[in-house]
């Protein structure tokens, strides 16, 4: 192997790991900085700098449209980098569920969930509504939950009126399970939606 | 002779001039110490990159191909039935591909995306389901390609970038599974193939690779590695339900990972808080105890088991086989002392 190689190899080495422990560090300061951890809550705020530090080193700081921004961005999902691994961490959450209510002109109401055709699939459609639950932007929430209703619509087109139910499942502690409680079901947001059939040509 | 001589050089060096009897200023203190940092740096540099290019087998090169290749097959076979659903755009599927798209790549617009390759077969008269059933098609030929050992780099690059303009294409579906799939896709790119076990090499004669140079692109796995299990279990420790098993508990009847009934999983809550720090530290200490030789069969093992755990009692089986053939790859098949001479 000639020294030359080995020199990239090592700039290439330490670039990327640089920016793997730079993220890493951003989203556990991120969990930290948000309250959601062990740690007191007067510290919360130095975790925040903290963070904001790891993200500028990350160039999290440059505008949108930078380039050198844009190329870290594109390498670090290229390299499956772009987040931290913080799988089910600090804490496994709650999770999302969406409920879509069919209204029919005869005043029949039928219950959906996003579904599709097998088991293996369920996962990212699961992903798909804890995503939907994290987006904090209104309008866009509204557009996916939309997409969604649009598709149960598509096998339903009978029904005159769909209103989509996000909200999300809190668990009972093993003690309060073996005592008979059960899953409850929090309200977050709720959307009415109409569909006509010119919505087939262009349902956007 | 050469003694007189020796002794003229020693007298030369020693020789204190006039002008050199100036009091050191301290820029060249700063100097001094510098020099003195460099040489322990100097000294400290070949053994990490000793470290860092051991000789390896290519070994470990060969079960990763392996092992993505099947792990793309078990991708594409999951998301058969819905492909369409899935990944279609203008509202005609589940979630419309724009969307996701438009959210990816607000920071990358450099990312390959499902779109791209709609658009580029468009100039060639096909429609979109066509480059979609295209793009399934291509994905399962290069994991095939991987498997054989065929064609191995322009399966791996073929590989790689399909899959990562689905995740791109789905970024609002893709979970965990899909960024290590990328991080295994994206090293198998750039190790140095073909792999003595690879069609390639057998049939077309292809040179084997240079074995610093595995060495090299196994290391970086192994780091990464340690990286990620340090800081999962670092993320884990933060929160008060891997302490108490609360967090067990919630994985195991939370949907859609509730495959067993929240009855038969209560029976076994005596065990969730030992469960859940066992987590956490096997996580943590990941990295300590992977390069002895004498822990790392415990610690290899116990994280397999960890998966294979997470495998069958929470339904996540391409997680449990990508986390299995990336540790494998990594430490698994790894007979290389070096490592662990350096961090014992």
């Amino acid at each position: 192997m000639r020294h030359f190689h080995r020199r990239i190899y090592l700039v290439w080495f330490i670039a990327q790991f640089f920016l793997i422990f730079v993220v890493c560090c951003r989203d556990t300061l991120a969990l930290l900085a948000k309250g959601y951890t062990i740690s007191p809550a007067p510290l919360n705020r130095w975790w925040a700098k903290a963070e904001t530090l790891m993200a500028t080193l990350s160039g999290g700081h440059l505008r949108i449209g930078n380039p050198v921004r844009q190329a870290v961005s594109a390498y670090t999902q290229a390299a499956g980098i772009k987040f931290g691994y913080g799988f089910f961490a600090p804490n496994v959450p709650d999770s999302y569920k969406l409920v879509f209510e069919l209204h029919y002109a005869n005043g029949r109401v039928e219950y959906e969930l996003p579904r599709v055709s097998t088991s293996a699939a369920g996962l990212p459609v699961a992903t798909l509504i804890d995503s939907i639950g994290h987006i904090e932007y209104g309008p866009l929430r509204e557009l996916t939950v939309k997409m969604l209703a649009y598709a149960v619509w598509r096998e339903h087109p009978d029904a005159e009126m769909i209103r989509a139910v996000l909200g999300f499942v809190t668990l009972p502690s093993p003690e309060d399970f073996k005592r008979g409680v059960s899953e409850s079901y929090q309200f977050l947001y709720a959307y009415d939606f109409r569909f006509d059939s010119a919505d087939q040509s262009n349902p956007r | 002779m050469r003694m007189t001589l020796g002794l003229i050089r020693l007298t030369n060096q020693i020789r204190v001039r006039p002008r050199d009897l100036k009091p050191i200023s301290s820029y060249e203190l700063s100097n001094h110490t510098d020099t003195a940092t460099r040489e322990v740096v100097f000294l400290k540099v070949p053994r990490f990159v000793r470290f860092l290019f051991p000789r390896a087998s290519d070994r470990w090169l060969t079960f990763l191909r392996i092992g993505l290749g099947v792990q793309i097959i078990a991708y594409c076979s999951t998301l058969l039935p819905n492909w369409r659903l899935l990944l279609v755009s203008n509202g005609n599927g589940l979630l419309s591909r724009d969307v996701n798209e438009a959210i990816s790549t607000i920071e990358s617009p450099f990312l390959p995306t499902l779109s791209s390759f709609v658009q580029l077969g468009n100039h060639f008269g096909l429609d979109e389901a066509s480059v979609l059933v295209a793009v399934l098609f291509c994905l399962l030929i290069s994991a095939a390609c991987l498997i054989a050992g065929f064609l191995c780099r322009p399966a791996a690059i073929t590989a790689w970038l399909l899959h990562l303009a689905c995740v791109t294409s789905t970024e609002l579906m893709s979970y965990g599974v899909d960024i290590f799939t990328t991080i295994g896709l994206f090293y198998l790119m750039l190790s140095p193939l073909p792999d003595r076990a690879s069609l390639d090499v057998k049939i077309r004669k292809a040179h084997a690779s240079d074995p610093r140079r595995l060495g090299f692109f196994q290391r970086v796995l192994q780091l990464h590695l340690c990286f990620i299990y340090f800081f999962s279990g670092v993320d884990k420790a933060l929160g008060t339900g891997w302490w108490n098993g609360a967090s067990i508990w919630r994985a195991l009847t939370r949907p859609p990972f509730d495959i067993f009934p929240a009855v038969s999983v209560a029976h076994w809550s005596g065990f969730f808080t030992v469960a859940g720090i066992s987590v956490f530290l096997l996580e943590m200490a990941y990295p300590i105890f992977i390069w002895p030789i004498k822990t790392r069969r415990v610690w290899f093992l116990s994280v397999i088991s960890m998966h294979l755990g997470i495998a069958l009692l929470m339904g996540m089986y391409l997680f449990g086989l990508i986390m299995i053939v990336l540790n494998t790859a990594a430490f698994g098949l790894s007979s290389n002392r070096s490592a662990s001479r350096v961090f014992a």
